[in-house]
């Protein structure tokens, strides 16, 4: 019954956008929509004349920036607060309104600087930091003892070799549904993420340097890719190439996967009741290529208000009770979604339900940043063009070399930029 | 003289009474809220589509766009065909891999300037090789990929449709309950089936169709039918035919209770086998309802949109989700418009063709 009014509560907000209400856009990956559900629920008890209605959206981040710019487009009140990705608010910054004159400037300096800097165009924060992502390697402690590997993978070779080794052992044992490495290889900006990882670890640049060298077409990068495309089929599922994260995090909590790379959030969900492999994994950073360091992507949502919302002051109130320290402290605890409040890594009970919180500290602060600030407003199109290109290399279309001789006009057609070698 | 009879107040004998122009008038009130709706929901946003085709505009912008005559079109539309030369080693000689020669990548072949092409398909002809450019190689790709999903899947919805059609005509217990739940797969959101036909159709025995393939022993359990290229065609045809086919048949079985019991009857008398009734009674009477269908499924599957969006994203397209993609995740509002005007003038064109080739009646 309570399901039915949120639903029609939720269908008539989303019809006519209220006047009384404000609504937030949140994602619906692993336990996001639960977790902004019970904020929204705190937020309501302390603020008993707002009405707040939660509005859902895709899980791919190409569907959810689909449809922000719908509404956009038709300067459309339907929705107040959204969650943007930490790659747009170069591409949104025309949509989004200056926290810093609704009382974010108190509170930013609680937050990671290179966040807020990232958020912040032309002197206007455009989004609070709401949790912050990083892309981790995890793995079966117990199938790594189980075949005599002392700890997880330095390299990505050696990545390929245990995942070989175990993917081998548990198909002999009888079951064949086993995989060694899953990972997100649909061509969408996860993707990217994932490919920047490969290529960043092993010294390939970063597609796109920050003062806007495009350093994709290497030699190294071509090995990287044709290391990548070797995976499928063997370590990894064929159907790889259409795994998103959560595809990726199912196979994986199923007990099917030695290896996965995925952001934190799969960390508190496979520790879950339901979860085949609860205390059975750990995480690590991801692996390095040979005479590279290991790099993580940054990822991570921030909370903004549109520009054309009703009650923009209420609005702006909503988005920093949802970024701010209790409400990111029971984020990090419950959901394992990274906060970017710098004090919270020193929180005992966050530390105590996230060990790795506090051990992977530095893949956290670290992470490679995608190349969104030197390629806006065109970063949309510059990551279509990456993550086509590489799609097409893991299945084989393409070969790796001509692919990235391919992407590299592409880039330049697209920003203009020249090119050159990766420092 | 005037006629008394002919006083300006009698109407003139061969126009329309006063009562008759009256009704027309009205007739013309009461048309008027359809003319404006239908101006509103169809001209209105084909207007604006055809108006944005000209121009050149980043969706979600405030920036002004700008006129720009038939660039986006001569984007969409331009092909060109060159031929690959033999890839050659260092001393001249062509190179050949596993007894076959080699030719030089599309990409150092096609031209660059004014406008880049990419290869679309590559074919051989008389002992050369040569490769088909365009310079929005994805929407080339689109608009083949959409027209042969089309004769396909339209094909077998007919077969299968007729066949459902003929084989609920006749009577049978739960006859009534057959045709209702032959409606089903017709009434489920696509949204929603292409869901489940991707859960079913999982690259691992997660999926139904690797379970059984691998339990039968005629598959490793591991088809990737969504990811393999020559697989991921043939997957969407099945998913639609399964979908449409009750439509198909809806549409068939309502032509096939007009056709008078009567000639069946003097057929049967006149001793003209099942199958000779078929082919000189029911398939001719059937024809106008069968062209009807066919024109129906024909233009809808031309626009195909939500199984290609659902189940391929990004991958591959058909006409109507490149269109999409091209607005969302390009925010080029120009292409987009232009690329949907073709698609309008395509099926369009397919309708007129129709009614050409059937002769439909006009009336």
């Amino acid at each position: 019954m309570k399901k039915a009014v949120i639903a029609f509560a939720l269908v008539t907000a989303l019809g006519w956008g209220s006047a009384q209400t404000i609504t937030v856009a949140s994602g619906t990956v692993g336990q996001e929509l639960e977790l902004t559900t019970n904020a929204v629920e705190r937020y309501r008890e302390l603020n008993p004349g707002v009405d707040v209605q939660i509005a859902t959206t895709g899980d791919l981040v190409e569907d959810r920036l689909g449809y922000y710019l719908q509404v956009f487009e038709a300067q459309s009140d339907e929705i107040d607060v959204l969650q943007i990705d930490v790659i747009w608010p170069g591409d949104l910054e025309e949509h989004l309104v200056d926290l810093n004159q609704y009382g974010a400037e108190a509170v930013a300096d609680q937050h990671f600087d290179a966040i807020i800097e990232n958020n912040t165009v032309d002197g206007k924060l455009l989004g609070i930091p709401w949790f912050t992502d990083a892309g981790l390697l995890y793995y079966r402690t117990d199938l790594l003892e189980k075949y005599g590997f002392d700890g997880p993978p330095a390299t990505w070779t050696e990545l390929t070799s245990m995942a070989e080794t175990i993917q081998e052992g548990e198909r002999a044992e009888g079951n064949q549904d086993f995989w060694g490495f899953v990972w997100q290889g649909n061509a969408y900006e996860g993707l990217t993420c994932d490919a920047l990882e490969w290529l960043d670890s092993n010294n390939a640049g970063t597609i796109i340097s920050p003062d806007g060298v495009i350093t994709v077409n290497n030699d190294a990068a071509v090995a990287t890719l044709e290391l990548a495309a070797s995976w499928v089929g063997t370590i990894s599922p064929n159907g790889v190439t259409n795994f998103a994260e959560e595809d990726a995090r199912n196979m994986w909590q199923a007990g099917n996967a030695a290896f996965m790379r995925n952001w934190p959030y799969a960390y508190s969900l496979g520790n879950a009741e339901d979860s085949a492999i609860a205390g059975q994994f750990d995480v690590s950073p991801l692996p390095a290529g040979e005479g590279g360091a290991p790099a993580a992507t940054l990822g991570g949502w921030q909370l903004g208000v549109s520009k054309y919302s009703d009650d923009v002051a209420g609005a702006a109130d909503l988005a920093l009770f949802l970024a701010s320290y209790e409400e990111q402290k029971i984020r990090a605890i419950e959901g394992s979604l990274n906060p970017t409040i710098k004090a919270l890594y020193e929180d005992e009970d966050v530390l105590a339900a996230n060990p790795f919180f506090g051990s992977l500290f530095d893949v956290f602060t670290n992470a490679t940043a995608r190349p969104s600030t030197a390629t806006a407003p065109n970063y949309s199109a510059v990551s279509r063009a990456f993550y086509t290109s590489v799609h097409s290399v893991l299945t084989g279309q393409e070969d790796a070399d001509v692919a990235l001789e391919i992407l590299e006009l592409d880039l330049e057609a697209l920003t203009g930029f020249p090119t050159g070698d990766p420092q | 003289m005037t006629d008394p009879s002919q006083t300006p107040s009698t109407p003139p004998r061969k126009g329309p009474s006063k009562l008759a122009r009256r009704e027309e008038r009205t007739a013309a009130w009461l048309l008027v809220p359809s003319l404006v709706i239908i101006l509103l929901i169809a001209i209105y946003p084909l207007g604006q589509v055809f108006f944005e085709s000209f121009r050149e505009r980043e969706f979600a912008s405030s920036e002004p766009g700008r006129f720009v005559g038939l660039q986006n079109y001569q984007q969409l539309l331009s092909m060109t065909i060159r031929e690959l030369p033999l890839e050659l080693d260092a001393n001249g000689q062509p190179v050949i891999e596993d007894g076959e020669l080699q030719y030089e990548s599309w990409v150092r072949v096609l031209p660059r300037e004014p406008m880049r092409y990419r290869a679309v398909t590559e074919f051989g002809l008389f002992g050369n090789r040569y490769v088909l450019g365009a310079t929005e190689s994805d929407f080339i790709l689109a608009v083949w990929d959409t027209l042969v999903f089309t004769v396909v899947a339209v094909f077998w919805e007919t077969v299968l449709g007729m066949i459902i059609a003929l084989a609920l005509t006749a009577r049978f217990f739960g006859r009534g309950a057959m045709r209702a739940a032959m409606l089903v797969p017709w009434a489920v959101i696509t949204a929603v089936s292409a869901r489940i036909w991707e859960w079913m159709l999982q690259p691992t025995r997660a999926g139904l169709f690797n379970t059984v393939g691998s339990a039968l022993g005629i598959s490793d359990g591991r088809t990737n039918f969504f990811g393999d290229v020559a697989l991921q065609l043939p997957s969407m045809i099945v998913m639609d035919v399964w979908k449409t086919t009750p439509f198909m048949a809806l549409l068939l079985l309502a032509g096939l209770s007009t056709i008078p019991k009567e000639l069946y009857e003097a057929a049967r008398v006149d001793g003209a086998n099942p199958i000779r009734q078929y082919f000189s009674i029911t398939l001719p009477l059937l024809a106008p309802t069968l062209v009807v269908a066919l024109i129906f499924r024909t233009l809808d599957s031309l626009r195909v949109f939500d199984i290609f969006q659902v189940v391929l994203g990004n991958q591959r397209y058909s006409m109507a989700s490149y269109a999409q993609s091209m607005l969302i995740n390009v925010r080029d509002v120009g292409l987009s418009s232009a690329a949907s005007v073709i698609i309008f003038v395509l099926i369009f064109a397919f309708a007129v063709g129709y009614i050409r080739a059937f002769g439909v009646n006009q009336e």
